[in-house]
C-alpha cells in the first residue's frame, strides 16, 4: 500500500458562465521516500493538487488516502489535526509570522502536538541545525535574507517530523545561488532522512532534480509522457 | 492556549500604535463608566439601606429645606412614648446651600450621648473627651475634611457658623463623611439666633416589631392639630424625596453608563476587525500549519479581551482612585450623596470589560476562523 493513494481526484470551480477542471479525474500514488516534483503551466491545477493532498483545499469528488485515512472526509478541526501531525508545508514566500523569532516561527506546529517544552527546544535545535540556522535563531525575519527565510520555512516543515513534506515553488522568490542552495538542502532531506517529497514548480531545472517527475496538462496527470494511471481494473468496473 | 501567548502579545505590541489608542479609549470608557456607576451606587445606598428603613424622619409638613422646618423639641418626648419607638434624636441642620451643589456642607447638632450611640462613628482623629469638652466643638466627616484640607485644632467657619475641629471620623454610612456634627445647643445658639427649643427634625429609632407606616401615621396624626404638623417618612423615603430632582438626573445619567459600555464595545471591535483584515494570510498560514479554526477563533477573540481588559483596568483603577482621594459628593437641602469607590463596582467594571472583550472579539474571529485557507494564501 502507497502512502498517499489519490483516487479519481477531481476539481472543478466556476468561473462565470464556463466550469473550469483543473483536476479531472487524477490517479496517482506517492510511496514512502519517494521525490516528486510537479510541473505544468500557469493555471495547470498543479498547486490545486498540491493544497488537496496538503489537506487545505476539497477536492469535488475522489479520495485522498494518507496512511489508510481519507483525507477528503474529515471535518475542518479534524483536517486541521492531520495537517498538524503530517503535512510540512513549504511556502514560495515563506510566510513566516513576522512578530515571532526564527526559533519560535519553527516552534510553532509543535505547540499543536503534545510535547514538553524540552522536547520542542530539541526538536527546534535540530531543525535549525539542519538549515544551518543555529546562530540566527533570535532573529527576526526582517532581519533575514531571503534565502534564510526560506531556510526557516524548511525547518518549520520538517521540525514535527511529519509523513511528507508539500512545497509550493519553495524557489520561485529565490535568485540562481540561493535556489542551489535550498535545491540542495531539500534533495539532503529527502536523501539523508527519507523524507517525502512533493514539490510544485514550473522551473524545468528544478524539476529535474527528482527521480519522479509529474506533469499536468488539462487536468490529467502525466509521467513518462503517459497518463498516470494505478487503478485496478476492480475498480474501473466499480466506477462504471 | 497559553503556548500562543508569544504570538498573541507580540501580535498586540506590533501595532502598538492602534492597541495603545484602543486601550486608552477603553481606559477612558470605564473611567466614566465607573464615576456614573459609582453615582448611582450612592443613590442605592441611601434610599435601599436597611438601616433607612427601621429609622423615620419627623419633618415640618410641606417643607423641605431644612433651614426651612422648625419643629418644637419637645415632640421628641412625645414620639419616644409611641409603641413601637426605641430612641427619638432632636436634630438641628443647617446647610450652606439649599440647592444642588457638588460642595454642599452640613451641620447636623445633636445631644452628644445620642451622637455616639446612633451614628456608627470611627474616629481617624481627636476624641469624644474633646468633643465633649467644648460647645463649639465639631467632628467632621472624612470626606469634607479631605475636600476642605481641616485638621484637629483648626477653627472653621461657614455661613456664619464657626466652629472647632476637634476630631475626624469615617462613618459606616458614606453620605455622613459628608457631615460635621456639632453640639444641639451649640448649633441653636449659633448664626446670632437662639432658637433652643426648636429643632429641624426627629430621627426615629423603631424597633424590630414596629412597623414604620404605622408609627409615622401615628406620630402625624398626634401632631395634626399641634402648634406645628408633621410629616414622617422612613430615612430611605425621606432621602428619595429630598433628593428627587437629582435622582431622575442620576437616573438619566445611567444612560451614560451603557453609551460608554456601547463605545468600548464599537472600538475594540473596530480595532479587532482592522487587526484580522491585516492578517487574513497570517491566520491561513496558522491553519496550514494545523491550527484549528476555532483556536483561530479563540486567538482572536483572546487578543480583543487583552485590550478591553487592559484598558478597562486602567480606567477602573483611575476612576477608583480618584473617587477614593476626591471626597466626592453632590447634595441637596441637607441631604448627600457620597461617590465611593468599591469593590462591587470594580467588579461589575472587570466583568463589563470582559463581556466587551468577548463580544467585541466574536465577529472578527468567526471571520478568521471562517476564511478560505486557500484563497487566503494568494492575498499579497
Amino acid at each position: 500500500m502507497a502512502l498517499v493513494e489519490i483516487r479519481g481526484l477531481t476539481k472543478q470551480f466556476r468561473k462565470g458562465d464556463e466550469v473550469i477542471t483543473p483536476l479531472d479525474s487524477v490517479d496517482l500514488d506517492i510511496e514512502q521516500g519517494d521525490f516528486v516534483t510537479l510541473m505544468g503551466a500557469s493555471g495547470s491545477g498543479k498547486s490545486t493538487l498540491l493544497n488537496a493532498v496538503a489537506g487545505i483545499d476539497r477536492p469535488t469528488s475522489g479520495a485522498i488516502n494518507v496512511q489508510g485515512t481519507d483525507i477528503t472526509k474529515l471535518s475542518r478541526g479534524k483536517l486541521a489535526d492531520w495537517r498538524a501531525a503530517n503535512i510540512g508545508y513549504i511556502f514560495q514566500m515563506h510566510n513566516l509570522v513576522p512578530v515571532l523569532t526564527a526559533y519560535e516561527n519553527i516552534e510553532l506546529p509543535l505547540l499543536l502536538l503534545p510535547m514538553s517544552s524540552a522536547e520542542r527546544h530539541k526538536r527546534v535545535q535540530i531543525a535549525l541545525e539542519a538549515v544551518s540556522l543555529l546562530d540566527r535563531a533570535h532573529h527576526y525575519p526582517r532581519q533575514l535574507s531571503g534565502g534564510q527565510e526560506q531556510r526557516v520555512g524548511i525547518a518549520r516543515s520538517i521540525v514535527a517530523n511529519p509523513t511528507i513534506i508539500v512545497g509550493d515553488e519553495p524557489t520561485g522568490d529565490l535568485d540562481g545561488t540561493t535556489t542551489e542552495q535550498i535545491l540542495d538542502l531539500v534533495q539532503r532531506l529527502n536523501s539523508e532522512l527519507g523524507m517525502t517529497m512533493l514539490l510544485v514548480t514550473h522551473d524545468a531545472k528544478v524539476g529535474a532534480l527528482a527521480p519522479r517527475q509529474l506533469r499536468l496538462e488539462r487536468g490529467k496527470l502525466i509521467e513518462k509522457g503517459r497518463e498516470v494511471s494505478v487503478v485496478s481494473p476492480t475498480m474501473h468496473e466499480q466506477r462504471a | 492556549m497559553f503556548k500562543f501567548a508569544p504570538y498573541v502579545l507580540k501580535g498586540l505590541w506590533r501595532y502598538r500604535g492602534r492597541t495603545i489608542l484602543t486601550v486608552s479609549g477603553s481606559a477612558v470608557a470605564l473611567f466614566v463608566f465607573c464615576f456614573v456607576g459609582a453615582v448611582q451606587g450612592g443613590l442605592e445606598r441611601l434610599t435601599q439601606d436597611k438601616q433607612s428603613e427601621r429609622t423615620l424622619v419627623v419633618f415640618q409638613e410641606n417643607r423641605f429645606c431644612p433651614q426651612s422646618s422648625k419643629l418644637p423639641e419637645d415632640y421628641a418626648r412625645t414620639v419616644s412614648k409611641l409603641p413601637g419607638v426605641k430612641n427619638v434624636v432632636p436634630i438641628k441642620v443647617f446647610t450652606n446651600n439649599c440647592r444642588a451643589s457638588l460642595d454642599v456642607i452640613v451641620f447636623q447638632g445633636m445631644p452628644a450621648d445620642q451622637l455616639r450611640s446612633v451614628r456608627e462613628l470611627t474616629l481617624l482623629s481627636g476624641g469624644w473627651a474633646d468633643f465633649d469638652g467644648r460647645t463649639d466643638a465639631a467632628l467632621v466627616g472624612q470626606s469634607v475634611a479631605a475636600r476642605r484640607n481641616l485638621k484637629v485644632g483648626q477653627k472653621f467657619t461657614i455661613g456664619e457658623v464657626t466652629v472647632n475641629v476637634v476630631g475626624t471620623f469615617r462613618s459606616s454610612v458614606p453620605s455622613e463623611d459628608n457631615f460635621i456634627y456639632t453640639h444641639l445647643d451649640f448649633l441653636q445658639r449659633s448664626q446670632g439666633k437662639n432658637s433652643v427649643g426648636t429643632v429641624t427634625q426627629l430621627e426615629v429609632l423603631l424597633d424590630d416589631s414596629a412597623s414604620p407606616d404605622n408609627v409615622s401615621s401615628r406620630i402625624d396624626e398626634a401632631f395634626h392639630s399641634g402648634p406645628v404638623a408633621t410629616t414622617t417618612r422612613s430615612k430611605g423615603i425621606f432621602q428619595r424625596d429630598t433628593l428627587s430632582d437629582l435622582a431622575e438626573l442620576i437616573g438619566f445619567a445611567h444612560y451614560l453608563g451603557y453609551a460608554c459600555v456601547g463605545l468600548v464595545l464599537a472600538l475594540v471591535s473596530t480595532t479587532t476587525v482592522m487587526a484580522v483584515q491585516d492578517r487574513v494570510k497570517e491566520h491561513a498560514v496558522l491553519q496550514t500549519l494545523g491550527v484549528r479554526p476555532f483556536r483561530v477563533f479563540r486567538l482572536v477573540i483572546v487578543e480583543s479581551i487583552i485590550q478591553s481588559i487592559i484598558g478597562g483596568t486602567v480606567g477602573i483603577g483611575l476612576a477608583l482612585l480618584l473617587l477614593g482621594l476626591g471626597g466626592f459628593s453632590v447634595g441637596a437641602e441637607g441631604v448627600t450623596i457620597a461617590f465611593t469607590p468599591s469593590v462591587e463596582l470594580a467588579v461589575t467594571g472587570a466583568v463589563v470589560s470582559l463581556i466587551v472583550g468577548v463580544l467585541a472579539g466574536i465577529i472578527p474571529g468567526w471571520q478568521a476562523a471562517q476564511a478560505n485557507i486557500v484563497t487566503a494564501l494568494r492575498q499579497a
